[in-house]
C-alpha cells in the first residue's frame, strides 16, 4: 500500500461534474425543439465537457489530492473518478451512436422531435445524477440521487412506446423503486445508530461511516447490511433481486441497453462499495452473505444466459452474472477484492457497452434480434464481427484479453481470504460464459447460412455507418490495450483501491 | 400545549395503521386514495406531535412539507390520474375478508414482535420508551404492510398505493430514529416517491389507454 498523503482540497470542479450535464440536461428540454443542434449537438457538447471534468479531476486525484466543495458535503475521490470517467467516456460514444440508430433508423421512420429531446435529454440528466450520487458525501443524499438516476432511466427503457418497452418501464420503475427503499430503511438505521457520534451539521458523511463502524452495535449492522444489499442489489440486478434487468434490457434501445448495463447497474455496485464494504473487515458475516448472493447470482445469471435465443436477452443475463463479480469483489473489502472489483467493473463497462453496441448494429441491419435469425443471414459486416470476437473473448476471460486479467484477481481475492468454494464457483461461471459466448460467436459469425435462404435473402447485408462503428472500435480497442497493457490503469486502481480501504481502516 | 402527551400520540398512531389497512384493502380506487390522504394527514398530526413533545422545531417543518406533498400534491396526483382508469381496482387473487384477515393476524404479531425487540434496531434511548417505541413499531408494520399491497395485488394503480405506503412506513420511522436529520434530505426522499409515483401512474395510463388492462398478470409477455 503506498503511504502518499491525501491532500484535501476545495475545488469547484467536484459539483461542476454533475452540473454541466444537468445544464445541459434544461437547454436540450427548453430549446431542443429549435432545431437539431441545440438537441443532438447540445447532448454531444455536455456529455463532451462532462468527460474533460472528469479527465481532469483524475488528473487531480493521480497526484495525491482529493477534492471536496461545500465543506465535506462533496467528496470526490479515486472511486467517485472512477465511476464519472467511466459514465461520461460510455455518454459520449452512446451519444454519437445514437445519431444513426435512433435518429435515422431505417425502420423507425422519422420519429416526433419530442421524443428525441426527451431521449438526449433524460441521457444526461441520468449522468448528471449518477455524477451527484459519486460527488455527494451524505449518506442519505446518496439514496435520493441513487433512486434519481432509476427514475430518469425509467422513460428510456419505454422510448419505443409499444406494449413491451411499456411493461418493461413499469417494471423496471417499481421493482427497482421498492427495492431501493429497502436501502433506505438500512440507511437510516445506520444513521440512527451513528447520532450519538455525529459533528454538530448532524449530516452522516460516508467518509465518517469508517470511523463509527467500529462503535455501532453488531446487531443493527447486521440487520441494516441486510436491508442496503437487498436494496442495493436491486439496483445492480443480482438474484433474486433482478427481476427487473433482463425486460429492461431487452426492450430498451440498444444505446439504452448499453448505458444501462454499462453504467445504472453499476451505481448500485459503487453505492454498496461506499456503504457495506465498510463493514467487511470487522464483519465476517456481512462477507459471507455477500459472497453467497453473488455466487448464486453468477451461476443463475449465466446458466440463464446460455439458454437465451435473442442476443439482448444473452446480454442481459450475463450483466448478472458479471456484475456479481463486481460485487463480490468489493464486498471482501480486502486490498485483492477490492482492485479486482473495479478492475472488473472497468473492464465489464467498457466490454458489455461494446457487445451491445455490437449487438445493436446487427439488428440495426437486419432488423432481427434472434441468435438463430442472424444465423442464417448473408452479411458483409467485418467491423462488426472484429469488434463483437474482442467483446465475447473479454468478457469470457480469456487471455490475454482484460476481462481475464480482472477475473483472475478476484479468484486470486478470494481463494485468499479462504473462499475456496467461492473461487471453484467464480471458476466455473468463467467456464460457462465463454461457452455462452462461443455458441453465439459462432451461430452468428462462422456458420454458412443455407443455400435455400440465400436464395430467398439475395442481398448482402452491408457494414452500418462510420457514425456507429467508431464508437465501437474505440471501445474495442480500448478493451484489447487494457489486455495488453494494464499498467496504464495500475495508479488509478490502486490509488482508488487505496482510498477506499483507508477510509475503512482508519488513517 | 401541554394536552399532547405519549397517549394522543399512540392514539394517532393506531388511527395511522387503521387508515393504511382501509387504502390497502378498499376495493374503490378514489376511496382508497381518500385513506391515503387521511393517512399523510395522521402521519404529519404524528410528527407534530413529536415536535411538541421533544421541543423539536425541525419537526414542524417534516410535518409542514408532509402536509403539502402527501396529503394534498400526492393524493391530487393520483385523483387526476384516476378520474380516467376504471374505479374499482383489478380483482386481487387473495379476498377481501381472507387479506383483512390475514392482515389483522399479521400486522398484529409483527408489531407485537418488533415492539418486544426494539432493543435490535434502535440504539439510542429514547427510541425505548413510549409513544417512541409503540410508533417505531407500527412504522415498521407499515412498511410490511406496503410490501404485501405490492406483492399481493393485480392492479397497477393499487401497487403504486403500496409503493406510497411503504414509503410512508420509512417517514414514520424516520421521526424516531433520526429526528435531528437536516430538512433538505427529509425533503429529497419525499420527492422521490411523488416522482416514482408520477411517473408510474403516467405509464399505468399509457399502458391502459394502449391495451385497455391494468391488471399486471396480464402484463406478463415478457416473462420467459
Amino acid at each position: 500500500m503506498d503511504t502518499q498523503p491525501i491532500i484535501q482540497v476545495e475545488s469547484i470542479l467536484a459539483v461542476l461534474v454533475f452540473l454541466v450535464p444537468l445544464a445541459f440536461a434544461l437547454v436540450i428540454f427548453l430549446f431542443g425543439r429549435i432545431s437539431r443542434v441545440l438537441r443532438e449537438g447540445a447532448a454531444f457538447v455536455g456529455i463532451f465537457f462532462t468527460f474533460l471534468i472528469s479527465v481532469l479531476i483524475a488528473q487531480r486525484i493521480l497526484q495525491g489530492e482529493v477534492l471536496t466543495f461545500w465543506g465535506m458535503n462533496f467528496y470526490v475521490d479515486g472511486l467517485s473518478a472512477l465511476m464519472e470517467i467511466l459514465g461520461s467516456f460510455v455518454g459520449v460514444i452512446v451519444i454519437l451512436y445514437s445519431l444513426s440508430y435512433v435518429v435515422h433508423h431505417p425502420r423507425l421512420g422519422n420519429l416526433p422531435e419530442r421524443r428525441l429531446r426527451m431521449y438526449y435529454g433524460l441521457i444526461l440528466l441520468f449522468l448528471s445524477m449518477m455524477n451527484l450520487t459519486c460527488a455527494t458525501n451524505s449518506i442519505i443524499m446518496l439514496f435520493v440521487s441513487l433512486e434519481a438516476t432509476t427514475l430518469a432511466t425509467a422513460f428510456l427503457v419505454t422510448f419505443y412506446w409499444n406494449r413491451d418497452s411499456l411493461e418493461a418501464g413499469y417494471k423496471y420503475l417499481l421493482l427497482v423503486t421498492v427495492g431501493v427503499t429497502f436501502a433506505l430503511l438500512g440507511l437510516v438505521l445506520l444513521y440512527s445508530a451513528s447520532i450519538p457520534y455525529l459533528p454538530r451539521s448532524r449530516v452522516l458523511l460516508l467518509t465518517e461511516l469508517g470511523r463509527i463502524a467500529s462503535k455501532i452495535p453488531g446487531n443493527i449492522v447486521l440487520l441494516s447490511s441486510a436491508l442496503i444489499i437487498a436494496g442495493f442489489g436491486t439496483k445492480a440486478g443480482l438474484v433474486p433481486f433482478h427481476a427487473w434487468l433482463p425486460d429492461a434490457h431487452a426492450e430498451a434501445p440498444i444505446p439504452v441497453s448499453a448505458l444501462l448495463s454499462g453504467i445504472v447497474i453499476k451505481v448500485g455496485a459503487y453505492a454498496l462499495a461506499r456503504t457495506i464494504t465498510i463493514f467487511s473487515p470487522s464483519f465476517p458475516a456481512v462477507v459471507l452473505f455477500v459472497a453467497v448472493l453473488c455466487s448464486v447470482s453468477m451461476l443463475v445469471g449465466m446458466m440463464m444466459a446460455l439458454v437465451q435465443d435473442d442476443i439482448k436477452r444473452m446480454l442481459a443475463y450475463s450483466s448478472i452474472s458479471q456484475i456479481a463479480y463486481v460485487v463480490e469483489g468489493l464486498g471482501l473489502g480486502t486490498y485483492l477484492g477490492v482492485y479486482g472489483g473495479l478492475f472488473h467493473l472497468m473492464n465489464h463497462t467498457i466490454l458489455k457497452a461494446l457487445l451491445f453496441l455490437t449487438a445493436g448494429a446487427l439488428m440495426w441491419a437486419t432488423g432481427m434480434r434472434k441468435i438463430s435469425e442472424l444465423a442464417a443471414q448473408r452479411r458483409r459486416m467485418p467491423i462488426t464481427a472484429f469488434c463483437f470476437f474482442v467483446g465475447a473473448l473479454g468478457i469470457s476471460g480469456v487471455p490475454p484479453f482484460n476481462g481475464f486479467l480482472s477475473k483472475f484477481t478476484l479468484f486470486l481475492a478470494l481463494a485468499e481470504q479462504g473462499l475456496l468454494w467461492a473461487a471453484v464457483i467464480a471458476v466455473i461461471t468463467g467456464f460457462l460464459s465463454i461457452a455462452c459466448f462461443g455458441r453465439a460467436a459462432y451461430q452468428i459469425f462462422w456458420t454458412t447460412p443455407p443455400e435455400a435462404n440465400e436464395a430467398k435473402v439475395g442481398v448482402v447485408i452491408l457494414e452500418v455507418p462510420p457514425t456507429m462503428w467508431t464508437g465501437m472500435i474505440i471501445l474495442a480497442g480500448v478493451s484489447i490495450l487494457l489486455g495488453l497493457y494494464p499498467q496504464l490503469v495500475h495508479p488509478a486502481l490502486d490509488r482508488a483501491t487505496n482510498i477506499i480501504l483507508r477510509l475503512l481502516l482508519g488513517p | 400545549m401541554a394536552w399532547v402527551t405519549g397517549d394522543v400520540i399512540i392514539t394517532l398512531v393506531v388511527a395511522h395503521l387503521l387508515a393504511s389497512v382501509a387504502a390497502a384493502e378498499v376495493r374503490n380506487l378514489k376511496l382508497s386514495n381518500g385513506f391515503l390522504c387521511v393517512q399523510s394527514l395522521l402521519l404529519s398530526a404524528i410528527i407534530a406531535s413529536f415536535a411538541v413533545i421533544s421541543q423539536n422545531p425541525t419537526l414542524y417543518w417534516w410535518a409542514g412539507t408532509t402536509v403539502l406533498s402527501k396529503a394534498i400534491l400526492l393524493p391530487w396526483i393520483l385523483y387526476h390520474y384516476m378520474r380516467r382508469l376504471p374505479q374499482v381496482e383489478v380483482k386481487p387473487l387473495v379476498g377481501f375478508a381472507a387479506s383483512l384477515i390475514f392482515l389483522l393476524i399479521f400486522l398484529t404479531a409483527f408489531y407485537r414482535f418488533v415492539h418486544t425487540y426494539v432493543e435490535f434496531i434502535a440504539p439510542t434511548t429514547e427510541a425505548l420508551v413510549e409513544p417512541a417505541r409503540s410508533n417505531l413499531a407500527i412504522a415498521f408494520a407499515i412498511f410490511a404492510l406496503g410490501l404485501y399491497v405490492v406483492m399481493a395485488r393485480r392492479d397497477a394503480v393499487k401497487i403504486i398505493i403500496g409503493l406510497i405506503l411503504l414509503e410512508n412506513g420509512v417517514h414514520l420511522s424516520l421521526v424516531t430514529l433520526a429526528p435531528t436529520m437536516p430538512e433538505t434530505t427529509v425533503f429529497g426522499i419525499t420527492s422521490n416517491v411523488i416522482v416514482a409515483a408520477y411517473l408510474l401512474l403516467y405509464l399505468t395510463e399509457q399502458i391502459y389507454q394502449q391495451f385497455g388492462t391494468m391488471d399486471t398478470m396480464q402484463l406478463s409477455s415478457l416473462k420467459r
